[in-house]
């Protein structure tokens, strides 16, 4: 009775076992058969405003050395190479199909809304108000502002208070986050297109000082390494880069910063990430302190082919 | 099944006095039996403790038949499939068709069928040796001369132990990481692995079998605990409830299930087979690439597709997008090899840092070559 009862409960089991196996087994095959749920690299590409288009421009500043410069017809600078590199991950590469536009640090915001370029990696600072404007992927840099003097005044300008003094003339470049910075530690500061103006004012004996990102100014310090020098002062304040896209391309905007995150995780697992060998290229040699690449915010999770890749 | 002999010449039963009175007469013909043979028993040494059913004729003669058959389905679809693939590559057309047929060997066909197909073939296998063992095993107990023994029952009869042993490891090269666990109790199933083989006594065996589960746990713990912050319900039931299953799967079913599950089976089976065979007859034999194309100095432009031949003065290429372009060799200024978007990942978990979707041959290859660079070509458009 006892044994009946157990082979009984025990065929019940065996039937339920290949029940729910013959099931689990019809759900596997269905499940490889359905679409992929996550988006794709290739579906998020298709859904941006360059798709399909034959070339890609990105705006760049043409005189900032060391960031984004032009040496003999050819575009360098840290800047240009990550726009290189976000520009052959979106399926850019080579100058047929890639053209870098120069573009006016007060004409970033308006030639993005305009259409004239489809990025725009150009010391471009995040910030609050500009995100009412246009899309940042980022930030990619993380950099401080800082005060650069010619030679002379070297002992001179040491402090912000020493700024204030209306007998030196300090300069900075209009539409920038250095000069709303100045206004609100109320240093009277001259207002021009572009640092590279001021340099040259510099050397022309109209100004005294100019105010910038650290990077740029190391830039132009690594131009004359004799006539200026940068002075350490506290503004506290760092300043995130990231690349500009038009507000209304989220897709594009997510994609840009998918890459740098791929670009961020490589140098995070010691491999040679495109960001540090553009950084070594560039900016590496001239900045006081190394840099290594900030975390990009906001970045969404998608798949590409190389997935499956090992991680380590 | 894996016990029985498979050789045609083994002791042949002695024989009955009666025919079944359902016996269809044509298949008696059929078979070239004589009318009024008699009835042999069973070959099933491994059924010594069920009640001897009856066949309806020579085990031998069956057996050959039913290996026959086995044997020109597993030579024989794998041959057809590789031709019927050349006409979807071409798109249909005639003289594509005709252009590849033409440049494509058979060696290389059946190479790239192999290797696209290999994870359809295995699963049909073993799903056949599963259920056939299990049905097998529960037709074994029923009483004489009930009904047929089911068709893969049969199959599972005739087919050598390491047939089914092979079919096992292909597919445990080949499916991918996720669907591994349900091997398991296809394998316990086939082979017919009571947990009484692991100790005669119950309490070692239960402690063998919760230390076993407990190490399959302990290896997939970081999996699944992926698997449940990212919500995926199906991914944890392939990988948790299988092992608990193999535990129960073994043994033989009751009578009244038997029919119900062998016909209903093998349809599936069947259509589960053409189902599958769909995609992989569409997958391409070719290799993707996109080839740049320009005369020097000029504007270029990117084919997308898979390069047929190349020769002297041409280079073929059968466009993504349809059509065949013969590109001037002199033309060709760059190429690249792209993956497909077939590829892409559907899920976003691994197993020790081994892809849940890769087979453990692709997981292994990734180790042996582990950067993988897309191409820019590849992103634009087709």
């Amino acid at each position: 009775m006892n044994n009946s009862f157990h082979s009984r409960l025990r065929a019940v089991a065996t039937t339920l076992a290949v029940a729910l196996t013959l099931t689990l087994a019809a759900a596997a095959g269905c499940d490889s058969r359905k679409e992929p749920e996550l988006p794709s690299v290739q579906e998020k590409l298709r859904e941006t405003h360059i798709y399909g288009q034959s070339k890609l421009r990105i705006g760049v500043a043409t005189n900032e050395p060391l960031m984004g410069d032009l040496r003999n017809g050819q575009h360098v600078g840290f800047d240009v190479e990550i726009g290189r590199y976000v520009a052959a991950s979106l399926g850019y590469e080579g100058d047929q199909r890639l053209e870098f536009v120069s573009v006016a640090t007060e004409d970033r915001i308006p030639s993005l809304q305009g259409g004239m370029v489809d990025l725009v990696v150009s010391s471009f600072s995040i910030t609050e108000e500009r995100k009412k404007l246009v899309s940042f992927a980022g930030p990619y840099f993380v950099t401080t502002q800082e005060v650069m003097v010619t030679s002379r005044l070297k002992d001179k300008i040491r402090t912000i208070e020493d700024l204030r003094d209306p007998a030196y003339k300090v300069c900075t470049s209009g539409g920038s986050t250095t000069e709303a910075e100045l206004e609100k530690r109320q240093v009277k500061a001259l207002v021009v297109k572009d640092v590279g103006d001021c340099v040259a004012g510099m050397r022309e004996g109209r100004y005294d000082a100019v105010s910038s990102d650290e990077t740029i100014l190391a830039g132009f310090l690594a131009s004359f390494p004799k006539e200026f020098e940068i002075v350490d002062m506290p503004f506290g304040t760092s300043e995130l880069l990231g690349i500009g896209v038009p507000i209304g391309d989220p897709a594009l905007r997510d994609l840009v910063a998918f890459f740098l995150q791929k670009s961020y995780e490589q140098g995070r697992n010691g491999q040679a990430s495109p960001w540090q060998t553009a950084y070594n290229r560039t900016l590496g040699p001239w900045l006081r302190a190394e840099k290594r690449q900030p975390q990009p915010l906001d970045v969404p999770k998608l798949v590409d082919f190389d997935d499956k890749a090992p991680s380590k | 099944m894996s016990a029985s002999p498979t050789a045609t010449g083994g002791p042949v039963p002695p024989p009955r006095p009666a025919v079944p009175p359902d016996l269809p007469p044509a298949e008696v013909d059929a078979a070239g039996w004589p009318a009024g043979v008699p009835v042999a028993e069973p070959a099933e040494p491994l059924a010594v403790d069920a009640e001897p059913g009856r066949v309806r004729w020579d085990p031998a003669e069956r057996r050959a038949r039913a290996s026959q058959s086995f044997w020109t389905a597993v030579v024989g679809v794998p041959a057809i499939f590789s031709v019927l693939r050349l006409g979807v590559e071409a798109g249909g057309e005639l003289q594509t068709t005709l252009l590849l047929v033409a440049n494509v060997g058979p060696v290389n066909l059946l190479a790239g069928f192999l290797t696209t197909a290999a994870r359809l073939l295995s699963t049909g296998l073993v799903a056949v040796f599963a259920l056939g063992a299990v049905l097998a095993v529960s037709a074994d107990r029923l009483p004489p001369g009930t009904r047929r023994r089911p068709l893969f029952a049969r199959w599972a009869d005739i087919t050598p132990a390491w047939v089914v042993l092979a079919s096992f490891l292909l597919a445990l090269l080949t499916w991918p990481l996720l669907y591994l666990p349900l091997l398991l109790p296809a394998f316990v199933a086939a082979f017919q692995l009571r947990p009484e083989r692991l100790h005669e006594r119950t309490l070692p065996r239960l402690l063998l079998i919760v230390a076993l589960l407990a190490g399959y746990g302990w290896l997939l713990l970081p999996t699944l605990r992926d698997a449940w912050t990212q919500g995926e319900a199906l991914v944890l039931a392939l990988l948790v409830v299988p092992p608990l299953l193999a535990v129960f799967v073994a043994g033989p079913l009751p009578g009244m299930v038997i029919r119900p599950l062998a016909s209903l089976t093998e349809v599936a089976v069947l259509s589960m087979l053409v189902w599958a065979a769909l995609p992989v007859i569409s997958t391409p034999v070719l290799p993707l690439t996109v080839t740049t194309v320009g005369a020097e100095n000029g504007p270029t432009e990117d084919v997308r597709g898979h390069v047929v031949t190349t020769d002297d003065v041409n280079m073929v290429i059968l466009q993504e997008r349809g059509g065949v372009r013969y590109v001037p060799v002199d033309l060709v200024r760059a190429q690249v090899l792209c993956p497909s978007e077939e590829e892409l990942p559907r899920h976003r978990l691994r197993v020790h840092d081994f892809h849940i979707e890769d087979s453990l041959l692709e997981g292994m290859g990734r180790r042996v070559r582990p950067v993988h660079r897309i191409d820019a070509a590849c992103r634009a458009p087709g």
